[in-house]
């Protein structure tokens, strides 16, 4: 029976000929026990790497008091600076008066917000970002980018000569960036196994997406570098 | 490089092309809990998700004809989920328009999925499993890492290890027997 289940674990991983695929589906489908099992192989690649069920948006870190930003795409109106500045806030949740941001406009958010428009726009913009963040996840070489950018004075160098990748001591990422934003207006962040996503609009309308072993802190000085 | 799926389940889909219902039931097993978590993240609804993650591969079956492998197979599965759910978001009628989708084309066995979806359901249990993982030996967990973190094949393993294939082989399913072990014994007999 050991036999069977290892080759069930080979076959997860599509490590099978496809004669041994043909011979364990027969005896897969009669046992509902190797069904179950698989199911728990798929749990575990779920609990072990998969981001979607590690999205930690910044949604999570909000106090209640700013609950009402839970689907929050900020009013165009505010520089992408400023959604940075927000955007940590939100995570150090600070108090949104503090800023200078008056009761009455965080109103007319909450408002703008609530609307079925508003939210139809703000899922359809999660969706293609949920998108986007599989290919950054699924496809090797989709963070392979063609920006070369000196990040010097941030501590990073790229390593040649396979030239994809910045690192400073024991953290590093790969970097890409979007000619849009998405409607992004402030960071968003995945967590994927051990690396971190971080999606980051930036000041001339572009979006940049990190990739790698990097803090939250690090991801925002990369963007104001680039900023900059 | 070989990614997580895009190499690993072509064997399988083109015998679910071919109409192996065997093939696609395995890939059903084997994306279910992804899929659910996804879809329960949208709708925090255990029921709905149930039913979203049905509906979605019953139109994966419909459709993988159409499945080119332009992407990976997880990600094509998880876009029709996303707009299932997204039409569970913005359409009041949901409940109504569920009790219309057609099963014919598939049978797909949802009550086998009880104690993963309850697992699903709290964050806790997948902390859990995370550190434990981190407790395997060093060997097992290289293995494995390798495998589902970096989608490295078994034979890229064996590269990177050192270490003959066939021991590569058993130390993936080394690790995921404990992890089984583990999830039955703490998690699911303590819910």
């Amino acid at each position: 029976m050991n036999n069977i289940n290892e080759k069930l674990s080979a076959m997860y991983d599509g490590e099978l000929s496809m004669e041994e695929i043909d011979d364990l589906l027969d005896i897969i489908n009669e046992d509902p026990s190797l069904q179950e099992k698989l199911s728990m192989y798929g749990l575990i690649s779920h609990a072990s790497t998969d981001a979607l069920n590690n999205v930690v948006t910044l949604k999570s870190n909000r106090k209640k008091s700013n609950r009402f930003l839970s689907n929050v795409w900020l009013s165009n109106s505010i520089t992408a600076a400023a959604s940075i500045a927000l955007t940590l806030i939100f995570v150090n949740n600070v108090d949104l008066s503090r800023m200078g941001i008056s009761s009455s406009y965080t109103d007319q958010i909450s408002s703008a917000i609530n609307s079925k428009e508003a939210k139809e726009v703000a899922f359809k913009s999660e969706e293609n970002l949920a998108d986007y963040v599989m290919k950054v996840i699924n496809e090797p070489n989709f963070m392979n980018s063609k920006n070369s950018l000196d990040l010097k004075n941030v501590g990073f160098t790229k390593n040649t000569p396979k030239g994809d990748v910045y690192s400073k001591g024991n953290q590093n990422f790969q970097l890409r960036i979007e000619k849009n934003n998405f409607g992004l207006t402030q960071i968003k962040y995945w967590k994927h196994g051990n690396k971190m996503i971080y999606l980051i609009p930036l000041s001339d309308g572009r979006a940049l997406t990190l990739y790698g072993n990097i803090n939250l802190s690090t991801a925002v000085s990369i963007s104001q570098s680039i900023n900059s | 490089m070989k990614t997580n799926s895009n190499d690993s389940d072509s064997a399988l889909i083109e015998k679910a092309k071919n109409g192996n219902e065997g093939a696609f039931n395995f890939l059903v097993n084997k994306y279910y809990p992804r899929v659910y978590a996804s879809l329960f993240s949208f709708t925090k609804s255990k029921e709905d998700s149930e039913d979203l993650a049905q509906q979605t591969f019953i139109k994966v079956w419909q459709q993988i004809k159409s499945f080119r492998g332009d992407s990976a197979f997880f990600t094509w599965v998880y876009r029709i989920a996303i707009n299932l759910a997204k039409n569970y978001v913005v359409s009041s009628s949901y409940k109504k328009q569920k009790l219309n989708t057609s099963i014919e084309y598939a049978e797909i066995d949802i009550t086998s999925f009880e104690n993963i979806e309850s697992l699903l359901s709290h964050d806790e249990s997948m902390r859990e499993i995370e550190r434990f993982i981190n407790t395997m030996p060093e060997s097992l967990k290289t293995a494995f890492t390798l495998r589902e973190s970096e989608g490295k094949s078994y034979e890229e393993i064996s590269i990177i290890t050192s270490t003959p294939i066939g021991t590569v082989r058993s130390r993936i399913f080394r690790a995921r027997e404990s992890i089984v072990e583990f999830m039955q014994k703490e998690l699911i007999n303590n819910e």
